[in-house]
């Protein structure tokens, strides 16, 4: 008996030890010691995965010789992972996406992305906003119509919060077409794979979602896809016009990015420029990308550094007109 | 045809075999641990199943998840301490049954109930995979409001005697579940400006602060009593023909009742089995006898979890919908393994998904035979002394909390909560309908206010589909049957 419990004691432990990084190398060089990536999320979601691929990719490439460790820190759209973030030198690093800048203007959170140093943008997941193939409405502007005029009378299912992408990518192509954001009828799904349950049963008319939830959907005429958020059609889906086409002018990007700590010196954060622009160059990289449905996205640290500047103007303004504005 | 026997030729392949040995194993164990379940095994795993042949790592996954239904019901039997939502049932009268020195013949049942549950839920997949993911899309917001509301009528009768208890019991669960970022207006509610209780509290914490912490509180308060050094017996190992005699027809109903709610994303086994559970006590010829150690009240929920386990891999696979915490990290495995499960899988690639039909007929033998050889190591818990057994559930506790949300707030929780569930225990407050309330409070509350915006404030949509009216002439049912019954008795009494 107690050698069975024993087992499964050691067994547990073994399971919850795989988090905490190690001790130092040598050398006057950066890095010094192990590499610890967070993902701000619990295992098994999307940031965990990004984390993951960049800890095996770095690895399995021989691009970094240190070890890297991914530690799991959910909580609070990203706040508890990125808080850690904070505390720590030049050898952590972190997973974040919009929700770096989205958390600070709905009033979660009082880090903003001039905390961290921005390292690089990895790669993006497109929006898109989907319909029952046997919708009445079936063009962008068919919707924008209805939702023009009575914007209550159609339900949109989105998820799993009001002020993500998913609500903001549809709150700017509204406004593109003068409609109102704050009067549309969103139901706020858990999720979105609820968010695509409920339009393939009907309980809503329309969802803005990721094009991942949805693309395997459309491919078998369960969905229709409207638009999507890319600047130019899709490869895999040629027949899916993009909000461009139809005259909203904007690319609205789902990406995902990586920091780190504040007051990173110039030798650390060229050491990353290097190894994660070398990493976006292989093989295993693009076979992850195609495999979670993104788009090649990659910009440097000076390129994340801008872009940061301009999503922040962008998203100030949107959630502005959606009403969250705290 | 053709894709279901190359499949089951596929599954038999002594590697597959080997995986699905060790995912059951593994399930098992992770399943007994309070706080480690089957979705931190299946994400701790997903490095490992990186550089694994993608069928090979399903299998492995599918195991597990199941593997954790055997498990789970173990602790709630030997110790009280469910290791998941869907096994508290298996607390009702699988712990009086192990009081009563039935511990060997209770697990033999349970392991006996899963399996027959587990093998007609999969069987059932081969046959209903894709009409019952149509039926689970006619569930809307006002249906899965009106399915937890069902749920909680149905536990709440069940605390015959000190109703009053089960209701307070009950809201102050609901209570708990509106802690953290209410999604529909992103307001924050009771979270004290602390970030980790913005996406609310983990139920699981909960579970496992009442139960094993407040049991091994509880117990420690009476330690010194001395009718508690008498040994306790452990009995026979295997059940006997009237045990069987009482279980089989539950068992057999509520595999497949446990199947279809399974398949329902966001049910789960843990409605799955507390609906079989008080179905049962309605239905007995002996109510008085559940949560005393009634064998069916131990032998159906445990159909019922397993069948709804499996159940619930269906719209994870016609449609790429994950109907649970556990299936929602498999999807995101697959996906890194490059399979899109989705409407077009079963056309594209039937032979990966009638592989795992088939791997889990072997699991399901192969757990059957792990869980039946584990009984007689197990049952050795009642005999390991209290000083050695309650340190170790008081650290398997903090190692399932960490877990959880890797974080020591989660620490603080647990003790608020294990002494909160000592003085629920020496009040006498069932425990059951708090726990549940906690478990579906937030989505029932989403599901309401959903339903109502898409309706445009009107009510009419709780009785507008055939499913929503059946759902509320059940909950009728459930609250009043024990005054039905009573009713019939007493005529019967005066005609005699």
């Amino acid at each position: 008996m107690k050698k069975f419990l024993f087992v499964t004691a050691a067994a547990a432990l073994a399971m919850v030890g795989c988090s905490d990084s190690g001790a130092s190398g040598g050398g006057e060089e950066f890095p010094q010691k192990n590499l610890e990536v967070v993902a701000p999320a619990s295992p098994g979601g999307g940031w965990d995965l990004t984390a993951r691929s960049v800890q095996k990719l770095l690895q399995d490439n021989d691009l970094v010789e240190e070890n890297i460790t991914v530690s799991n820190k959910p909580g609070g759209g990203g706040e508890v992972g990125w808080k850690y973030l904070q505390g720590q030198d030049a050898h952590t690093l972190a997973v974040n996406s919009s929700l770096v800048l989205t958390n600070e203007l709905l009033g979660s959170s009082e880090l903003t992305y001039e905390d961290f140093t921005p390292l690089a943008t990895l790669a993006t997941e497109w929006q898109s906003l989907a319909v029952a193939p046997d919708s009445e409405y079936q063009s962008l502007e068919d919707l924008m119509n209805q939702m023009k005029k009575d914007p209550s009378s159609i339900n949109i299912g989105v998820g799993p919060a009001l002020g993500n992408d998913d609500h903001l990518s549809l709150v700017q192509a509204a406004k593109e077409f003068g409609v109102d954001p704050k009067k549309l009828n969103f139901l706020v799904y858990e999720g979105g794979g609820d968010v695509v349950t409920a339009l393939l049963g009907g309980h809503v008319d329309v969802v803005t979602t990721s094009l991942s939830e949805v693309k395997e959907q459309h491919l078998a005429d369960k969905v229709n896809i409207l638009a999507v958020s890319s600047s130019e059609r899709l490869e895999e889906l040629d027949d899916v016009p993009t909000y461009k086409e139809q005259g909203v002018d904007m690319e609205f990007p789902h990406w995902r990015g990586i920091m780190g700590p504040p007051d990173m010196t110039e030798e650390e954060i060229a050491f990353w420029d290097e190894k994660l622009g070398a990493m976006v160059e292989t093989d295993q990289w693009n076979e992850v990308m195609e495999n979670n449905d993104w788009s090649g996205f990659y910009k440097n640290s000076e390129e994340t550094q801008q872009f940061m500047e301009e999503q922040h103007e962008l998203y100030t303004t949107l959630v502005e007109e959606s009403g969250m504005a705290k | 045809m053709d894709a279901f026997l190359e499949g089951l030729m596929t599954s038999l392949q002594p590697i597959n075999i080997m995986w699905i040995v060790i995912g059951g194993f593994l399930g098992t164990v992770v399943g007994m641990l309070p706080g480690l379940g089957p979705a931190t095994a299946v994400a701790v795993l997903i490095p490992v199943t990186f550089g694994m042949d993608p069928v090979s790592a399903l299998i492995l996954m599918a195991a597990i998840y199941y593997g954790a239904m055997y498990g789970g019901s173990r602790s709630s039997i030997l110790l009280n301490t469910p290791g998941d939502g869907s096994a508290i049932a298996a607390t009702f009268d699988g712990y009086p049954m192990a009081q009563k020195g039935l511990a060997g013949q209770a697990m033999a049942l349970s392991a006996v109930a899963s399996f027959i549950g587990g093998i007609m839920a999969t069987a059932g997949f081969i046959i209903l995979a894709k009409p019952l993911s149509e039926f689970a899309l006619k569930f809307g917001p006002a249906e899965y409001f009106l399915l937890m509301l069902l749920t909680l009528s149905a536990i709440i009768s069940l605390s015959t005697g000190r109703m009053v208890k089960g209701f307070i019991a009950m809201f102050i669960g609901l209570f708990l579940a509106t802690i953290g970022v209410d999604t529909q207006s992103g307001v924050y509610r009771f979270t004290f400006g602390i970030p980790h209780l913005s996406e609310g509290l983990e139920f699981l914490i909960v579970i496992i602060g009442i139960y094993a912490v407040g049991e091994v509180l509880y117990n420690f308060m009476n330690i010194d009593d001395d009718h508690k050094k008498e040994k306790k017996k452990v009995g026979k190992i295997w059940f006997t023909k009237e045990q069987w005699d009482r279980s089989k027809w539950p068992i057999l109903r509520n595999g497949p009742l446990g199947f279809i709610i399974g398949v329902l994303p966001g049910a789960g086994g843990s409605i799955a089995s507390m609906l079989s559970y008080t179905t049962e006590k309605q239905l007995s010829k002996h109510p008085e006898e559940f949560g005393k150690g009634a064998p069916e009240g131990l032998a159906a929920p445990e159909s019922s979890n397993n069948a709804a386990s499996v159940g619930a891999l269906i719209p994870l696979l016609t449609m790429g919908i994950p109907g649970s915490g556990t299936t929602a990290v498999m999807l995101g495995a697959l996906i890194m393994l490059g399979i899109r499960p989705g409407p077009l899988l079963f056309e594209n690639q039937p032979e990966m998904v009638w592989t795992l039909v088939n791997s889990m007929f072997v699991g399901n033998i192969a757990l059957l035979i792990i869980n039946i050889l584990l009984v007689g190591l197990l049952v050795k818990i009642l005999d390991t002394p209290a000083k050695v057994l309650y340190p170790i559930i008081i650290m398997l506790a903090f190692i399932g909390t960490y877990t959880l949300g890797y974080s020591t707030v989660d620490f603080f929780l647990l003790l608020v909560f294990g002494y909160f569930g000592l003085v629920l225990k020496i009040l006498d407050f069932p425990i059951a309908p708090l726990i549940l309330a906690v478990i579906v409070g937030g989505d029932m509350e989403q599901n309401f206010r959903m339903a109502l915006t898409s309706s445009q404030g009107s009510a009419s949509i709780f009785y507008g589909s055939p499913v929503a009216v059946g759902l509320i002439v059940l909950t009728a049912l459930s609250l009043c049957y024990p005054l039905i019954i009573k009713a019939f008795k007493r005529r019967k009494q005066q005609t005699e």
